[in-house]
C-alpha cells in the first residue's frame, strides 16, 4: 500500500512542479502592475517605490527563486489588490466552488442515468427522440445566455428565486441550474449510448431469459456495466467545474476560485493568482490520488491495474 | 454475475463520483453555506446597496480609488473639507476655518467636538497623523500618488484644534488637495495598510463576510447630524443587468453603475458623472502630426448625431475635457460643427502638402469603457473615413489599453487615435491638463514650449485669475494644438427604488454618502 501511494505522490509531484513554474511565468507575460495599481499620473519615483516595495525589481530569476521558497513554507505572498495573505483567499473561496461543483455534478449524473437509461430501452422510440433533443440542446446552449435568461424568468417575472447571491437555499438553484445543463447534456448521450450497447450483449438476454424483471436488468445488469463511461467524462466535466466556473461565479456574484482567478488576472495579483492556481492543482491531485487509495482499499484485484492507471493532470484553465 | 473488467471500472468510478460527493458535502458546512443575509428581505432600517465590484480594501488613504472611495470616503472616515460637486465649493467639515498663512503655508481650525468611532477624540495630532501616512510614508497611498506627487507636506499640530500644513513650493489649492485625505486615529498602522478602518464618518464597519457582503452600522457618537437609516448593506455584481435585476426585484435599494441597458427601467435615474469622452491623437505621428488633419477629424465627427441615435438626454456634446462645475472650465467655448466638407478640403489640403494622409490610422478603444462604447467607435471610424482618412478600429481590454494610455507610448504601431474617457473629480483643471496637455503629461503626446509656459502658469494661481488662465488654456488648446477631439459630456445611471429618496450628484459614481439618503414619503 504504501508503495502504491509513494508512487501516486511522486508521479503526482513532477506535474505539480510544471504549474508551479508555469503559474509564474505566465502571470509575469500579463504585465506590470504598476500601471492598474498606481495613479494614471504616478511619477516614476512612485513607479521605482512599488516595484521595490512589492520585490518586483528584482531579477526574474531571483522573483522565482523567492516564489518557489515561498511555496515551499507556504507562504504564498500578500494580495497586492486587498492587501490580504494570498493563500488565505484561496483557500476561502475553494470550497464555494468545490460545494457548487459537487452539487452540480451528483445532480447531473443522477438525472442523466436516468434520463439516458429511460431513452436507451426503446431505441429511436419517442423518448429517445426527445430525450436527445433535449440534451443535445442542453450541451449547445450557452452558460451566459442561460444564466441571464434564467434570471429574467425565475427572479423577475415570476419571483420565484433571488436573482444571485449566495444568501439562501433558493440561491442555489439558478447556478447549480445554470451549470448543470451542459453536463447533464453530454452525460445522457454517454449514458444512453452505454446503455444501448449494454442492453444488446449476451448476459442481458440470457438475464431475461432467466425471467427477471425489466427493472433489474436495467438496474442492476446493465447500468452497472455502462456506467464506467459516463462516469469517467463525469470525471472530466467534475474536474472542469472545480477549476471554477468563472462565467457563473461572476454572474451570480459566487465567491468561488473561478472568479478570484479571474480578477487575479485582471488585476495582475501575482501572489492571489499563484496561490489558487495551486490550491486547486494541488486539490485535484490529492483528490486522483484519495480515489485511487479507495479503489485500492476497496478491491484489491484493481491494485495492479489502479497503479497502471494513466494519470490526468488538469492543470487550471485559467493559468 | 462474474465481475468484467469493464463491471470493476464501473465500480472504482462509482467509488471515485463518490469520493468526489462526499468531499464536496463535508465542505458544505462551511464557506457560502454559512452566509446568512437578508437577500429579499424587506428594507427596514437598512439600505441595501449593490455595487460592480467587492472594495478591495477600504484603508482610507486608498480612498481616490473608486472601488475603496464609493464606500469608505464620507461614510466611514471624513477629511477635513470636503468639495461640493455641484457648485464647486469647499465646505468646512472637521475643519470649520482655513487660510494661508504664509507663502507655503495653509493654517485650519478645527473641531473640538468630534470623536472617533471607537471613542478617540479627534484632535489636531490626529489630523497631523493622517496627513503625514497618507502622503509621506512608505505605505505607498493610492492618494499620495493622485493628488500630491513626490512633494512630502509638513504637518503641524499648534494645539488641539489648529493645524499647519506646510509645502514645498506655494499650492494655492492645497486645502482641495487635502479634501482627499481622510482622517483616522492616531492608532492606525503606519507600516501596514488597514481594512477596515476607524473614522469619524457617521458609519462604522458592522461585519464583512469577504467574497459576500458588507454591512455599516450607523455610529451613535457621529457628531452631525444622525443619518437615516441605522445601517447599510453593501453586496456587488459584476454584471449590470444582474444589478438593474436585483434593484426589480427588491432585492436592493440601490444599484450602482448601471447602463442605458441594463434594464432597471423607471428605477434607473441619469446624472452628469464628470466624465468626457474624446479622441486624443499621436501628434507626434505623421500624419496625426499636422494639425489640418487633427482639425479635420474635429470637423469630420458628428456629435449630435452620435449622442441623439446612442444615448439618452443628459448626454451633451463636449468643447473641452472637463465639464462645467470644474475650476477653469470655458462655457463660452462652442463644440466642433459637423462640416463634412470642410474636413474633406483639409485632409486634401494636407495631402497637396505632401502629408501623408492615406497612411492608416488606428483607432483604439478598450472594451467597456463606458456604454456603447463599440458602436461610437465603430461611427467615428466610419465618420473619419468618409474625410478621406484611412482607419482601422482595434477594440482592447484594460491591460492592452495602458500602453497606448500611458508613457511610455507604444511606437510601432503608427498613428493613433485613442478613446479616452477623463473624469475630473477633484474639480480643478489642474488635476487635466498636468495629465493630458503638458509636453511630458503622462497622458499627453505632445506639447509646445509656449503652452507648457501657460499651463505652468496657471497652476500658480488662485481665484479668478486661476479660473480664467484655465479657460484660456482649454481655448488654445482648440486652436493651436488640437490634441483632442473631445466627443461628450457623459450622464452616469443610478438604480433607486421607490421605497428611497437620494439626488445624484456629478460624484455619485465615486462617493455614495449613506446620510443623503432617506426612506421616501
Amino acid at each position: 500500500m504504501w508503495t502504491f501511494l509513494r508512487r501516486r505522490i511522486v508521479s503526482s509531484a513532477v506535474p505539480l512542479v510544471v504549474v508551479v513554474l508555469g503559474v509564474f511565468a505566465l502571470a509575469r507575460l500579463t504585465g506590470n502592475p504598476a500601471s492598474l495599481y498606481l495613479p494614471l499620473n504616478a511619477t516614476q519615483q512612485m513607479r521605482d517605490d512599488f516595484a521595490a516595495r512589492n520585490g518586483l525589481d528584482d531579477p526574474l530569476w531571483i522573483q522565482m527563486a523567492n516564489y518557489i521558497g515561498g511555496v515551499l513554507r507556504l507562504d504564498f505572498g500578500t494580495s497586492l489588490r486587498t492587501g490580504e495573505d494570498a493563500a488565505t483567499m484561496a483557500l476561502r473561496a475553494f470550497p464555494a466552488t468545490l460545494q457548487l461543483a459537487g452539487v452540480t455534478m451528483l445532480l447531473a449524473v443522477v438525472l442523466a442515468v436516468i434520463v439516458g437509461s429511460w431513452a436507451a430501452l426503446k431505441p429511436n422510440g419517442l423518448a429517445d427522440r426527445v430525450s436527445s433533443f433535449i440534451s443535445m440542446a442542453a450541451a449547445s446552449i450557452p452558460d451566459f445566455w442561460l444564466a441571464i435568461v434564467g434570471i429574467f424568468v425565475f427572479a423577475i417575472t415570476l419571483g420565484w428565486l433571488p436573482t444571485s447571491g449566495v444568501a439562501s437555499g433558493a440561491s442555489w438553484v439558478l447556478p447549480i441550474a445554470t451549470l448543470l445543463l451542459r453536463p447533464f447534456g453530454v452525460l445522457v448521450q454517454i449514458v444512453r449510448g452505454a446503455m444501448v450497447s449494454s442492453l444488446s450483449e449476451p448476459y442481458i438476454k440470457l438475464a431475461r431469459s432467466k425471467g427477471a424483471s425489466e427493472t433489474r436488468v436495467v438496474s442492476r445488469h446493465a447500468l452497472r456495466n455502462a456506467a464506467a463511461p459516463a462516469l469517467t467524462v463525469a470525471g472530466d466535466l467534475a474536474v472542469g467545474l472545480i477549476n471554477g466556473a468563472v462565467v457563473v461565479e461572476t454572474i451570480f456574484g459566487w465567491p468561488g476560485i473561478g472568479k478570484l482567478m479571474i480578477d487575479s488576472i485582471l488585476q495582475r495579483d501575482f501572489a492571489v493568482l499563484q496561490a489558487a492556481v495551486l490550491v486547486t492543482a494541488v486539490s485535484i491531485f490529492t483528490l486522483n490520488i484519495v480515489i485511487d487509495l479507495l479503489y485500492a482499499l476497496l478491491d484489491a484485484r484493481v491494485r495492479p491495474a489502479g497503479s497502471m492507471r494513466k494519470r490526468r493532470v488538469h492543470v487550471p484553465a485559467t493559468a | 454475475m462474474s465481475s468484467s473488467p469493464l463491471t470493476r471500472r464501473g465500480s472504482k468510478a462509482l467509488v471515485g463520483a463518490a469520493a468526489a460527493a462526499g468531499f464536496a458535502l463535508l465542505l458544505s458546512g462551511c464557506g457560502v453555506a454559512n452566509s446568512g443575509g437578508s437577500t429579499g428581505g424587506a428594507a427596514g432600517d437598512t439600505l441595501r446597496i449593490v455595487l460592480p465590484q467587492e472594495p478591495p480594501t477600504l484603508e482610507p488613504c486608498e480612498g481616490s480609488l473608486t472601488a475603496t472611495g464609493i464606500v469608505t470616503r464620507s461614510n466611514i472616515t471624513e477629511p477635513l473639507v470636503e468639495r461640493n460637486p455641484t457648485s464647486g465649493e469647499l465646505e468646512a467639515l472637521l475643519a470649520t476655518e482655513w487660510e494661508a498663512t504664509g507663502e507655503n503655508q495653509w493654517t485650519f481650525t478645527l473641531r473640538d467636538d468630534v470623536t472617533f468611532s471607537d471613542g478617540t477624540p479627534f484632535t489636531a495630532a490626529s489630523a497631523a497623523f493622517s496627513i503625514d501616512r497618507a502622503v509621506n510614508s512608505d505605505l505607498g497611498c493610492n492618494v499620495e500618488g493622485y493628488v500630491f506627487g513626490d512633494d512630502d507636506l509638513v504637518a503641524t499640530a499648534v494645539d488641539d484644534t489648529t493645524l499647519t500644513v506646510e509645502t514645498v513650493r506655494p499650492d494655492p489649492i492645497l486645502p482641495l488637495r487635502l479634501s482627499f485625505v481622510e482622517i483616522v486615529p492616531e492608532s492606525t498602522s503606519v507600516t501596514e495598510k488597514v481594512r477596515e478602518p476607524i473614522g469619524t464618518g457617521p458609519y462604522s464597519v458592522a461585519s464583512w463576510e469577504t467574497g459576500t457582503k458588507l454591512t455599516l452600522d450607523r455610529n451613535d457618537d457621529y457628531w452631525g447630524d444622525a443619518p437615516a437609516y441605522a445601517s447599510a448593506e453593501y453586496q456587488w455584481r459584476t454584471e449590470g443587468t444582474v444589478r438593474a435585476a436585483m434593484l426589480t426585484s427588491n432585492e436592493v435599494d440601490v444599484a450602482v453603475g448601471l447602463g442605458p441597458d441594463d434594464g432597471a427601467g423607471e428605477l434607473g435615474v441619469d446624472y452628469a458623472n464628470n466624465e468626457t469622452v474624446a479622441l486624443r491623437f499621436s501628434g507626434d505621428i505623421a500624419p496625426l502630426d499636422d494639425i489640418r488633419v487633427r482639425q479635420a477629424i474635429n470637423y469630420a465627427i458628428d456629435r449630435d448625431g452620435i449622442l441623439g441615435s446612442l444615448y439618452s438626454d443628459g448626454t451633451n456634446v463636449a468643447a473641452q475635457l472637463i465639464p462645467t462645475g470644474v475650476v477653469g472650465f470655458n462655457d463660452s467655448l462652442e463644440p466642433w460643427e459637423f462640416d463634412l466638407d470642410a474636413a474633406k478640403a483639409l485632409v486634401d489640403e494636407a495631402r497637396a502638402d505632401g502629408v501623408p494622409v492615406d497612411t492608416e490610422i488606428t483607432l483604439v478603444a478598450r472594451n467597456s469603457l463606458f456604454p456603447k462604447v463599440t458602436e461610437v467607435s465603430q461611427v467615428l471610424q466610419e465618420q473619419l473615413s468618409q474625410a478621406g482618412l484611412t482607419v482601422k478600429l482595434s477594440m482592447v481590454d484594460t491591460s492592452q489599453s495602458l500602453q497606448y494610455q500611458l508613457r511610455p507610448f507604444v511606437l510601432d504601431e503608427g498613428p493613433i487615435a485613442l478613446l479616452v474617457q477623463h473624469g475630473n473629480q477633484a474639480g480643478d483643471a489642474q488635476f487635466t491638463v498636468d495629465q493630458y496637455m503638458t509636453t511630458d503629461g503622462a497622458q499627453s503626446t505632445f506639447g509646445t514650449p509656449e503652452f507648457d509656459t501657460m499651463l505652468a502658469d496657471a497652476g500658480l494661481k488662485s481665484g479668478d485669475e486661476r479660473a480664467a488662465a484655465y479657460e484660456e488654456i482649454f481655448a488654445y488648446q482648440n486652436e493651436e494644438i488640437v490634441q483632442f477631439a473631445t466627443i461628450a459630456h457623459m450622464v452616469g445611471q443610478i438604480g433607486l427604488a421607490t421605497t428611497v429618496d437620494y439626488t445624484p450628484d456629478a460624484a455619485t459614481g465615486d462617493e455614495i454618502r449613506l446620510a443623503d439618503f432617506v426612506p421616501a414619503g
